[in-house]
């Protein structure tokens, strides 16, 4: 039933041509090569060090792991992280 | 621009540890704190936090249960006090501020370009006229009717643009640049002849208006009339009825022998700098100068005075200035120009000769230049065999009332 209403919605959306990132309150992520990356649509920071950073969204988490991670700037609306980025997973 | 925003509203680095510290960053993105540079090390987190989200931070701080402790303290917020504990820089400040604003509401500096018939001196008196001046309040200026006034007083003046640009005015000028034409009226002239400048043979001769009296060929003197002004004329039976006078108009080049001769004393003095200077700095404020008192630097001495003034006062011309005054001991010594020496003067001063002929439209066809000592002296003299023009205007000769009507007879 969940997953039906959930499929229902996304054909909607995907047939009104709405963004996603604010319909689904799916997680946004920009990634500039593998040094900077861009943030929208987040909860907030599970955790964060150094080779990890991991991040709650509304639907999942997501992980960037690398080494010199560090957040240049942090607000309630985006984020940014850089340093080394060496994988992005979706958990 | 973010950065200046930030420094204006000041920020602190934070240091912060204890139970939870990625709650405490959510928690203050919750509530809207901005949070930057957030780095780790360790155990331990640094970050940005501004002013106005540290003191939000007491309630965060005991529900995460993390420790907070400033770094350092950043911006104008943390930067004004500590300014205001030093009086004199700020009194200091104040008074470079108000001095600026206020000298900026005066001229101080007027430059004129353009102009070359009317010389500064005329310009400056006329200017002294309408009380425009060095130091004159900006706002008793009326820049159009200066403008106005300028093309009124000064008739060959085409444009005038005044501009007045910081504390200086500019004053662009246009003068009208091609020769006034003299409007002669050919009805009423008293008529004029062109007559010889010099002995010689006439080479060309293009005749626009009177009547040529020689022909090309000819070997005229110095003052033969060789266009006359008056044309005759004549009745039925080739007697002369009456005169009409016209202003003679011709180009006439002639061959003739123009010399020039120059002399040069035996000796003359030079400067020959010992290699003693001395210097001295001084600032003028106007027709102020100011300098230490000074006794005379040597015997015999020159002086060498470069001023300058600031570069910050081109824009906001302030009249100071300062320089430097360098005296330099000379003595002068006697010498005796070699003949080779003399020669390359005298003929210095022959290629000048010639270069002045040439401005006047003279052709040289041959010359002959010696140079020889005579008496105490060197002297140079030549004969160049030349074409150029040659005629000048002269009134013509009327004939005498009545020769007219004998002629007639």
């Amino acid at each position: 039933m969940n997953r039906n209403s959930s499929q229902k919605k996304e054909a909607l959306v995907e047939s009104l041509k709405l963004p996603k990132d604010i319909c689904m309150g799916a997680l946004k992520v920009t990634l500039t090569g593998n040094r900077e990356a861009w943030i929208e649509n987040y909860r907030g920071i599970l955790e964060y060090a150094e080779e990890q950073i991991l991040l709650q969204g509304k639907t999942c988490q997501v992980c960037f792991e690398g080494t010199r991670l560090s957040i240049d700037y942090y607000t309630n609306e985006d984020m940014k992280i850089s340093g080394c980025i060496a994988c992005v997973r979706y958990l | 621009m973010i950065e200046f925003f930030k420094y204006m509203k000041g920020y602190l680095r934070i240091r912060v540890w204890g139970f939870s510290p990625e709650r405490f960053m959510n928690l203050c993105s919750n509530k809207g704190i901005l949070l930057w540079d957030i780095v780790r090390e360790g155990d331990v987190y640094y970050m940005c936090i501004n002013l106005k989200g540290f003191r939000a931070l007491r309630p965060i701080v005991r529900k995460t249960g993390t420790k907070v402790a400033i770094l350092e303290k950043y911006g104008l917020p943390f930067f004004l006090p500590k300014l205001l504990k030093r009086k004199v820089f700020v009194a200091g400040l104040l008074l470079a501020v108000t001095f600026w604003t206020v000298s900026s509401r005066y001229v101080w500096n007027i430059e004129l370009t353009g102009n070359y018939q009317v010389t500064n001196d005329m310009f400056d008196s006329f200017l002294q006229e309408q009380h425009v001046a060095i130091g004159m309040r900006r706002n008793a200026l009326d820049i159009k009717e200066l403008e106005k006034e300028i093309r009124r007083q000064f008739p060959q003046v085409t444009w005038a643009s005044v501009r007045l640009t910081g504390t200086k005015l500019r004053i662009d000028m246009k003068e009208n640049d091609t020769p006034a034409v003299e409007e002669r009226e050919n009805a009423g002239t008293e008529g004029s002849d062109l007559v010889a400048e010099y002995d010689g043979v006439i080479v060309s001769m293009i005749v626009r208006s009177g009547v040529p009296q020689v022909s090309v060929g000819d070997t005229v003197e110095a003052g033969t009339v060789m266009v006359d002004g008056k044309i005759p004329i004549y009745n039925d039976d080739a007697t002369v009825r009456e005169y009409r006078y016209v202003d003679s108009d011709a180009d006439i080049v002639m061959e003739y022998v123009c010399t020039f001769s120059d002399s040069l004393p035996f000796d003359y003095v030079k400067k020959e700098y010992t290699g003693r200077v001395k210097k001295k700095n001084y600032l003028r404020v106007g027709n102020h100068e100011l300098r230490l008192p000074q006794e005379r630097p040597f015997l015999v001495y020159d002086s060498l005075i470069r001023e300058s003034r600031p570069l910050l006062f081109e824009k906001l011309s302030v009249p100071v200035f300062w320089g430097t005054c360098t005296h330099r001991e000379y003595q002068n010594v006697e010498y005796e120009y070699t003949p080779q020496e003399a020669e390359s003067e005298l003929n210095k001063k022959l290629i000048s000769f010639i270069a002045s002929l040439e401005e006047k439209g003279v052709q040289i066809i041959e010359k002959n230049v010696k140079i020889d000592i005579s008496g105490d002296s060197w002297a140079i003299s030549s004969e160049f065999l030349v074409h150029g023009p040659a005629g000048k205007s002269a009134a013509t000769a009327k004939p005498e009332s009545g020769e007219t009507q004998e002629d007639a007879q």
